[in-house]
């Protein structure tokens, strides 16, 4: 046996052990046991000094063979080992992507918010004002100034709650005070118009409260929102248009609007305002009763009466103010049955819008 | 308003479908609420003849007929009434039929013989009252035909909604003349004038107004020798379609002509009334102190200060415009007749009838405003048909007491105003052509039109009510959309709504649900809560609460919550989070408006959601509510605030916090204490926090952003744990960190919290008695390089020897 012999028996075997390495440690355990400082080829190549000048290059020659041919192998094999110990992990850590996620809660916002929030993007982007005024009124605000004569029937006891007066006042128009409930979100017209000249161009959202008791179809206290324009030259063309932009923005462009003439002792010319029936698109059916349509909102031209009260120029400036219903809104778009449901804070509704 | 539409026909020449003049009355300001087909309820009766009447076998009181009703089969009918023969022609019920009673009729046998009909009588058909027998009609009527058609009992009534500017329309002529200038026909005023003779009515009564503020106008005439009875037929179905029941043929008479021209009238028995050199004299005043008063309903009245009161010389006889007085009622045995046709003060009228929870059709006019004119053609008309109806003779004249007599208004319409209000390009001519068909007067004189207002349209008072005729006439159909233009005008939300804004979405990020609560409050809710408010608080108190438990303005927001957390748990809703923003309110002796706090609160309890086969669903507790907080304040960069431990009756001791901005308390939070969840029904741990809007808004503004660099260089972290006493706060101890750390410390996080289990043997024990381990990770940087170990090794030397001098505390090893 030559020691060439010697390097191409090595070599095979080495090849083999690394072929037969079927772990990561039992590879390195080969190399270690071929390549490493007290490895057999190792061992052989240590022996060359020994040997004579003529041989010396042809075994060098061969030993880098063979040392070049068992690293690469290792090399190849370590490659295989490693590609297949990635899979074996990706295979076991696959997961039943049915499974359900990490949840974190998702809060909502109240039905009614959510409809004011977004009449009150409809009206910011035509360039209203978005007022505020308090919850607690004085009659002058909630309805003297308003052009309600002293003996209107909204101001009884069995219809609008007063507050006990603790200034020591005595109420010149009904009982014992003079202190209410604000019935509606027009006083807020009264306060905008004191504070402020025209052009006036507000939007007024918030509780109001009238003594009605609690079933499917009222409630003490409800959501109003209550629109004011006053400028130079506005005219009912300009309330229609407006309102007219506003249902469409909210209800779709497809329904029809028609004012209807009415009565508001702080308006005139007063109307209400009727949107043509989602299911029957204004032929009348079982939804509307009939009607083919739903009313939704009361509207007129400021009356120069109230212009009176907060010292606007009646023959300078013209106006108009339109006031609706968050809770009928919410009903009409997502058919509540009961409004009682808006109070009752029952998270299993509120989760539905 | 009922509108029959035959009686409307009578007025005004309607020939459009019901339909068109409904959209029309409702395009034109008068809602038609309902339509209502009247002898729809006799749908199924028909008129028959009798072919045979037979006896029936097994019963001596039924016969057994056989009638046609015009079908290829005569019917076979049981029957119990007699008044009737072969040949005769009666109304019959057919199967499938409804009567006004409510029986609907079946196929039956009686006994052993089946019935496919019933014969009517008029009780039977809501006819009259006579239930004797059948209702036999004449031998002319159409065998087949439909009986309501026949007896012309099939009507159709219109419900319309009259708004309150629009006294005129409470009447047939009112809503005749609307119609007609609505549709643009003619219409006929009824009108009528009795013939007169005997004695003058000025030598029987005498009337005395004793403040024509309260009645304008007393009109009185007298008619003798009427024969009360029933009414006939055409005055009964009138009356009956407005909506009211028939009494006798006066009183029908005087509602006839109140539906017929809106003037309610009152019929006195002329011998029951106090007389004096014969003849009564009727005053109209208020009452005096103690006066009572027996009305018509048999009811005691006593009278307060300000009722109008009709007297004769003896007292009081009648609420005027109200209720007549049960002495001087019109009886079966009258015979003379004291009719009262006046214009009483809307607003007495008003206050007495609500006063007396009187409401009659009556008073309803009378509170709107009757026209003063039209009293004594009221008067004419009625005494004519009494005339006619109940015999008697009208005494010559009428007694007319009319102090409150005024000249019709003229009003000035500027046709550039109503171009001006509307948006339209009407010409003078329109206006005119509009506003004519109403009974106004209008002339055109130099740019602009004089109108003269009748005295039954009163709410025409200025310009503007002109206007609103104009419009509405015109139609708002043809006014034409546009949109304002608007110079120099401004929208948006407001810096404060904005910031709201971002709070609610905060929380709602954080997992929150919006609840809005009532705005009322219990008072029994401060025991509840072992509130206690301030010596110069007080509740809002209700003059007119609905309920106990709504009496008073909510002063804060949590028994509103807490009621709603109650709700979901007893559906079975055990993971509830609500957050509500919302107005308290408070008021203190002398205040006249309370006063008004915007309050953001909220409630934890159950989970954040249901533990999953990934996550536990840990209980909600303190620092869960405190979580929620902190996250809001990060949303809205407002770091300077702080917790501090308190004492509040409703949260649970240790357990307790008030929260702080620039030393301010402005909120609090908490757990609810156990007597409070006993108290609302709540099953427990709930995290309760209440803050004010106005201070958390102050907060937010308080933090001006400024850029600062981004760090550059990498951070150095330290650990240190501290063995303190249990009384150090977490917050003492961080904040001796942060004055200690240098200025190279960026940041302190606390990231655990060790202490010995409660009652631990000895040899388990890491820490002495007393004493719990905080653990902290201190980042160290510079902004201009990288720090090595060495480098922050002094000051965190410097900070350890400090920090445990300051709260005694030693690091743990
Ligand atoms: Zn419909």
């Amino acid at each position: 046996m030559t020691i060439i012999d010697d390097l191409r028996a090595l070599e095979t075997e080495a090849l083999a052990a690394v072929e037969a390495a079927s772990t990561s440690e039992a590879l390195e355990a080969t190399r270690v046991g071929y390549l490493g400082k007290k490895g057999s080829l190792t061992a052989i190549l240590r022996g060359l000094g020994a040997l004579s000048h003529e041989e010396r290059p042809e075994v060098g020659r061969v030993s880098n063979e063979v040392r070049t041919a068992v690293e690469s192998a290792l090399e190849a094999k370590k490659a295989a080992l490693d590609g297949a110990a990635r899979e074996g992990r990706i295979a076991a850590e696959a997961v039943d992507v049915t499974l359900p996620g990490r949840r974190w809660p998702v809060g909502r916002q109240h039905v009614l918010h959510e409809i004011v929030d977004e009449i009150v993007e409809i009206f910011a982007g035509l360039g209203y004002q978005i007022a505020e005024g308090p919850e607690i009124e004085l009659d002058y605000y909630n309805f003297t100034a308003l052009n309600h004569p002293p003996d209107h029937p909204a101001r009884a006891l069995q219809d609008t709650f007063y507050v006990r007066d603790l200034s020591g006042d005595r109420a010149v128009v009904e009982g014992e005070s003079d202190v209410l409930l604000r019935t509606h979100t027009s006083p807020v017209q009264v306060h905008v118009m004191e504070a402020q000249k025209p052009p006036i161009y507000v939007l007024a959202p918030g509780k109001v409260y009238r003594r009605d008791v609690a079933d499917p179809s009222h409630l003490p206290q409800f959501t109003q929102i209550e629109g004011l324009v006053v400028d130079e030259g506005i005219t009912f063309g300009d309330l229609k248009g407006t309102l007219e932009h506003f249902v469409h923005q909210m209800f779709g462009p497809e329904r029809r609007v028609r004012l209807r003439p009415h009565f508001f002792p702080f308006t005139e010319p007063s109307a209400e305002v009727d949107v043509s029936c989602a299911i029957c698109g204004g032929e009348g059916c079982r939804s509307c009763g009939g009607e083919g349509w739903l009313e939704i909102l009361g509207c007129g031209m400021v009356d120069p009466n109230v212009f009176g009260h907060v010292g606007i120029d009646p023959e300078r400036y013209t106006g108009f103010a339109f006031g609706m219903g968050a809770e009928r809104i919410a009903g009409l778009k997502y058919g509540v049955p009961d409004l009682r449901l808006f109070v009752e804070g029952d998270t299993r509704f509120m989760h539905q819008f | 308003m009922r509108v029959s539409l035959k009686w409307l026909k009578d007025l005004v020449d309607v020939t459009m479908p019901v339909e068109d003049l409904c959209d029309r009355l409702d395009m034109t300001g008068t809602k038609v609420e309902a339509v209502h087909a009247l002898g729809a309820m006799l749908e199924g009766v028909v008129i028959g003849r009798v072919l045979t009447k037979e006896q029936h076998p097994d019963a001596d009181k039924l016969s057994y007929c056989s009638v046609d009703i015009g079908a290829a089969e005569p019917l076979k009918i049981v029957c119990g009434a007699t008044n009737f023969e072969a040949g005769d022609r009666v109304p019959v019920a057919c199967v499938g039929a409804t009567l006004p009673g409510g029986l609907t009729i079946k196929r039956a046998r009686l006994r052993g013989l089946e019935s496919q009909g019933m014969m009517c009588s008029p009780t039977e058909l809501g006819v009259g009252g006579d239930a004797s027998g059948l209702l036999i009609l004449p031998s002319t009527a159409p065998v087949g035909a439909s009986y309501a058609e026949y007896a012309g009992l099939a009507d159709t009534v219109l419900e319309l909604e009259v708004t309150p500017n629009r006294p005129d329309c409470l009447s047939m002529l009112g809503v005749a003349r609307e119609v007609a200038a609505v549709i643009g026909a003619d219409f006929e005023t009824p009108s009528g004038s009795p013939s007169e003779s005997g004695e003058p009515a000025s030598g029987a009564v005498r009337v005395v107004i004793a403040d024509a503020d309260l009645c304008s106008r007393y009109t009185a005439r007298v008619i003798r020798g009427v024969k009360i009875g029933p009414s006939p037929d055409w005055l009964v179905e009138r009356i009956s379609a407005a909506g009211t029941r028939p009494v006798n043929n006066v009183v029908d008479v005087t509602n006839y002509v109140m539906y017929e021209l809106g003037q309610p009238l009152h019929a006195f028995d002329l011998g029951k009334l106090a007389t004096a050199d014969g003849a009564a004299t009727i005053t109209v005043r208020p009452a005096a102190p103690g006066e009572t008063i027996r009305t018509l309903d048999g009811q005691d009245r006593g009278l307060a200060g300000d009722t109008l009161l009709i007297c004769d010389g003896s007292g009081p006889v009648a609420l005027a415009g109200v209720m007549g007085g049960e002495s001087t009622e019109v009886s079966d045995d009258t015979a003379d007749i004291l009719l009262e046709s006046a214009c009483f003060d809307p607003r007495s009228i008003s206050r007495t009838s609500r006063r007396l929870g009187l409401i009659s059709e009556s008073s309803l006019r009378f509170e709107r405003g009757v026209d003063p004119d039209l009293a004594a053609r009221a008067s004419d008309r009625a005494a004519a048909l009494i005339a006619e109806v109940a015999g008697g003779v009208v005494a010559p004249g009428i007694v007319d007491a009319y102090p409150g007599e005024k000249p019709l208004p003229e009003l000035t319409l500027r046709v550039d105003r109503v171009n001006t209000i509307l948006g339209t390009a009407l010409a003078s001519a329109d206006v005119v052509a509009l506003l004519e068909p109403l009974g106004l007067g209008v002339v055109a004189a130099d740019g602009a039109l004089r109108v003269t207002v009748p005295s039954f349209r009163p709410d025409l008072e200025r310009e503007i009510d002109l206007v609103e005729e104009v419009a509405r006439l015109h139609g708002l159909e043809n006014i034409t959309s546009t949109r304002p233009g608007g110079r120099e005008r401004i929208g948006g939300r407001t810096p404060s709504q904005r910031t709201r804004a971002r709070i609610a979405a905060t929380l709602r990020a954080a997992g929150l649900d919006e609840h809005i609560g009532y705005s009322f409050g219990d008072p029994a809710d401060l025991a509840r809560l072992s509130w206690d408010l301030a010596s110069d608080e007080t509740l809002v108190e209700l003059i007119n609460p609905m309920s106990e438990e709504q009496a008073v303005m909510r002063w804060t927001l949590v028994p509103s919550l807490l009621r709603a957390v109650s709700y979901n748990q007893r559906r079975g809703v055990p993971d509830v989070h609500l957050y509500e923003m919302g107005t308290a309110f408070l008021t203190a002796q002398g205040r006249k408006q309370p006063k008004e706090r915007l309050m953001l609160a909220g409630a934890l309890t159950g989970s954040w959601s249901r533990p999953g086969w990934n996550s536990p669903g840990g209980i909600l507790d303190f620092f869960d509510g405190k979580g929620v907080l902190e996250t809001v304040m990060e949303a809205l960069h407002a770091d300077r605030w702080q917790v501090r431990e308190s004492v509040r009756g409703w949260l649970q001791p240790g357990r307790s916090a008030d929260v702080i901005v620039a030393g301010d308390v402005v909120g609090w939070l908490g757990e609810a204490a156990p007597d409070v969840l006993d108290a609302f029904q709540v099953t427990g741990p709930v995290v309760l926090f209440e803050i004010s809007v106005a201070a958390l808004l102050k907060a937010a503004a308080r933090a001006s952003i400024l850029y600062r660099d981004v760090p550059r260089f990498p951070a150095v972290t330290l650990d240190i744990a501290l063995v303190v006493d249990e009384a150090v706060t977490a917050e003492r101890v961080t904040s001796a960190l942060r004055s200690a750390g240098g200025n190279l410390l960026e940041s302190v996080r606390l990231f655990d919290v060790y202490r010995d289990a409660p009652g631990a043997p000895g040899d388990a024990r890491r820490l002495p008695v007393g004493k719990k381990s905080l653990a902290f990770s201190l980042v160290y940087r510079a902004p201009d390089r990288t720090l090595a170990d060495e480098d922050v090794r002094p000051a965190y030397d410097k900070l350890v020897r400090k920090v445990c001098g300051a709260v005694n505390g030693e690091v743990r090893s």
